[in-house]
């Protein structure tokens, strides 16, 4: 793969989601900097805060296109875990190398190779050793915190055989950030019986564009769930990642849109099951609110025998302003494969309120419950301390619905 | 014009819900035509009617369901006239009603709506799920893809999470298979004499009345009017026999 080649990619827009000119934000000079706790100025405090990380001390920060790493948190490093960033572990580590950019192309379209080739491989690398439970979420933090920037990171997570980690990354800008694009590039290898939960929550603002490129890759009888939060208003987001199951392996993939403002939401998940006896479910949740549009896509590629895909898209249009598209697609390749799907868009209809209010609720409550409970996901594996950082978010969430 | 127990005061002290002359319209159709009743607590009253949306209509009066408008007599509830509240204020009061049909609500759990419901009440959710046999059903959309009996049973779970001191039983038993029949009627059996709850229960054939050894008092309605009450011991297995019509023929003259 030749660099002019990606070079020529950075006109490619993609196939889905509003065409960003990537030429009008800043890719400030890319560096790495050691961190202590105390030192984390104001405004990135806050901008964690929205995303529900108060208290929580993250093992990789990023502040524009600057990575601040700290010493890992004992118990994590009594686990063997390492969280450092790509740029050094691309210096130090085979591993790293190896697998780097080995999921995801460059050549994918603008986004993957504006961070190729301008991103200076800043993002987070994680590598957990085999045949440990990591019980504690590993929790990385990125925030856009000038004005017009453009943010590049690169992850890259490898779980050795038979381990269990819980990454949960949050990004966002702090309040008062009006235009900026996010870049992130995901790479995701669970090893052969290894079990890995990735949650992504994010908390932007009204003129931020967003475009992460996730990529997993699971081996034989690995387990993979990816649970997907926006809950701010932004500009656009368009996202699609796509996770490959080899053998006996499992992939549950959730989306939680709520569509704000004059938001252009695309949001996707695509599961191919390569390997016999795989399944995966894709799981979106839309709510609409304001102007939003939203397309939430879902795809299962059913490539060998016995394996199982179903696909359930439900959208709840609150706005008579906002719209929601739903695109389930399911295809197989193999006659032992089964896939099915739902999708269902909908209103919250006057008997659900009138049920509810006779129940006890007003109005006004009974509209926050159907939220609430529309909105929660259960996500298999997803250990109960982050399981709760989404309930509460959720929570504020159902209030949104009664505006 | 007055059943028995009500003085011209207004309901006697014991009393946890009156009706006085209550008339109740749908779209200006008089449905439900001078209903009194009195009703206290720990009492079990069951209405039966043969057909006819008399039943229904009258329960979700007293529940205050906005399809429906009282047109003309009051409501009372532990003597304060309700007649006007709206159903969150009767349902916070302690009346529940345990609708006929319910809406299926897609993709919000039924495990959601319960707990904001024993949460709102103060009531325990796993026990009283246990006890009405719905735990299976809890990780499910509310109301969806369940059998005729998985809806009664979590219907009535729902309706009695609220620790009512009424609760207003709407067909309880219809389409329903004989072990969720057994398990409803413990249920009601249960909160009445145990708990003192009153209940009133309507049924159209009446499959559960027996299973419920303890019935204070039947009412017969007859195109939105009640027009037979009497003692259930000898209410209920004439009309079983008989039917409606040749069971009234037999109350006749005898009154209420």
């Amino acid at each position: 793969m030749g660099r002019a080649e990606i070079e020529k990619a950075l006109s490619k827009p993609s196939p889905f989601g509003v065409d960003i000119d990537v030429s009008k934000y800043v890719v400030e000079e890319p560096s790495v900097e050691e961190f202590k706790a105390l030192e984390l100025e104001e405004s990135v405090r806050r901008a964690s805060t929205r995303l529900g990380f108060n208290g929580i001390r993250p093992s990789y920060i990023q502040v524009d296109q600057t990575a601040l790493y700290t010493l890992l948190e004992k118990r994590l490093r009594g686990y063997g875990v390492t969280v450092i960033p790509l740029r050094i572990a691309l210096e130090k580590t085979d591993l790293a190398r190896r697998i780097a950019w080995r999921l995801v192309d460059p050549r994918n379209d603008k986004y993957t190779a504006l961070a190729y080739l301008k991103g200076g491989e800043l993002g987070y690398f994680i590598y957990v050793p085999p045949n440990v439970k990591v019980d504690i979420p590993i929790y990385a933090c990125l925030v856009l915190k000038l004005e017009r920037r453009a943010q590049l990171a690169h992850n890259v997570v490898y779980v050795d055989e038979g381990s269990e980690a819980h990454v949960v990354t949050g990004c966002a800008v702090p309040h008062g950030v009006r235009e900026g694009l996010h870049v992130g590039i995901t790479e995701f290898y669970v090893s052969k019986r290894a079990r890995l939960t990735f949650s992504m929550i994010h908390a932007w603002s009204p003129g931020v564009h967003v475009r992460p490129r996730t990529a997993v890759y699971v081996e034989e009888g690995g387990e993979y769930a990816g649970y997907y939060i926006t809950y701010n208003p932004l500009r656009s987001i368009q996202m699609y990642p796509v996770t490959s199951l080899q053998a006996r392996a499992k992939a549950y993939s959730a989306s939680v849109i709520v569509g704000l403002g004059s938001g252009d939401y695309d949001v996707g998940a695509k599961i191919v099951l390569e390997g016999s006896g795989a399944s995966g479910e894709v799981v979106s949740r839309t709510l609409g609110l304001d102007e939003s549009r939203i397309t939430a896509r879902a795809e299962i590629v059913g490539r060998a025998r016995d394996s199982r895909g179903h696909i359930e898209c439900l959208g709840l249009l609150v706005s008579e302003k906002s719209s929601i598209a739903a695109h389930p697609q399911i295809k197989s390749e193999n006659p032992g494969s089964t896939l099915s799907y739902e999708a269902a868009i909908g209103r919250i209809s006057r008997e659900e309120l009138e049920y509810l209010m006779s129940r006890g609720f007003t109005e006004d409550e009974a509209k926050s419950i159907i939220v609430r409970g529309f909105m929660k996901v259960d996500v298999p594996g997803l250990p109960e301390v982050v399981r709760r950082h989404v309930d509460r978010i959720v929570g504020a969430i159902s209030k949104l619905a009664m505006r | 014009m007055f059943s028995v127990g009500i003085n011209y005061l207004g309901a006697p002290a014991l009393s946890i819900l009156s009706l006085e002359a209550v008339s109740v319209c749908v779209d200006d159709r008089i449905i439900v035509r001078d209903v009194s009743l009195n009703i206290n607590p720990g009492e079990l009253h069951v209405i039966m009617e043969p057909n006819g949306a008399g039943k229904s209509t009258l329960l979700a009066a007293i529940m205050g369901l906005s399809h429906v408008r009282v047109c003309s007599g009051r409501i009372l509830f532990s003597g304060v006239d309700i007649t006007h509240f709206p159903s969150y204020e009767r349902a916070k009061l302690g009346i529940s009603l345990a609708h006929q049909v319910t809406p299926t609500f897609r993709g919000v759990r039924f495990l959601e709506v319960a707990k904001a419901i024993s949460s709102r009440f103060n009531t325990d959710w796993r026990t009283l799920a246990s006890l009405s046999n719905v735990e299976d059903l809890l990780l499910r959309d509310l109301f969806s893809g369940s059998s005729g009996g998985e809806r009664k049973r979590a219907e009535l779970y729902l309706a009695l999470l609220q620790n009512p001191r009424v609760a207003l039983l709407d067909e309880p038993d219809s389409g329903v298979d004989i072990d969720t029949l057994r398990v409803l009627a413990e249920l009601i059996d249960y909160i009445v004499f145990t708990q003192g709850t009153s209940v009133i229960l309507v049924t159209h054939l009446g499959p559960i009345l027996e299973k419920l050894p303890r019935i204070t008092r039947a009412h017969i309605m007859v195109e939105g009017a009640i027009v037979y009450s009497g003692d259930p011991s000898h209410v209920i297995p004439v009309i079983l026999k008989h039917g409606y019509t040749r069971g009234l023929e037999v109350f006749g003259g005898e009154g209420g």
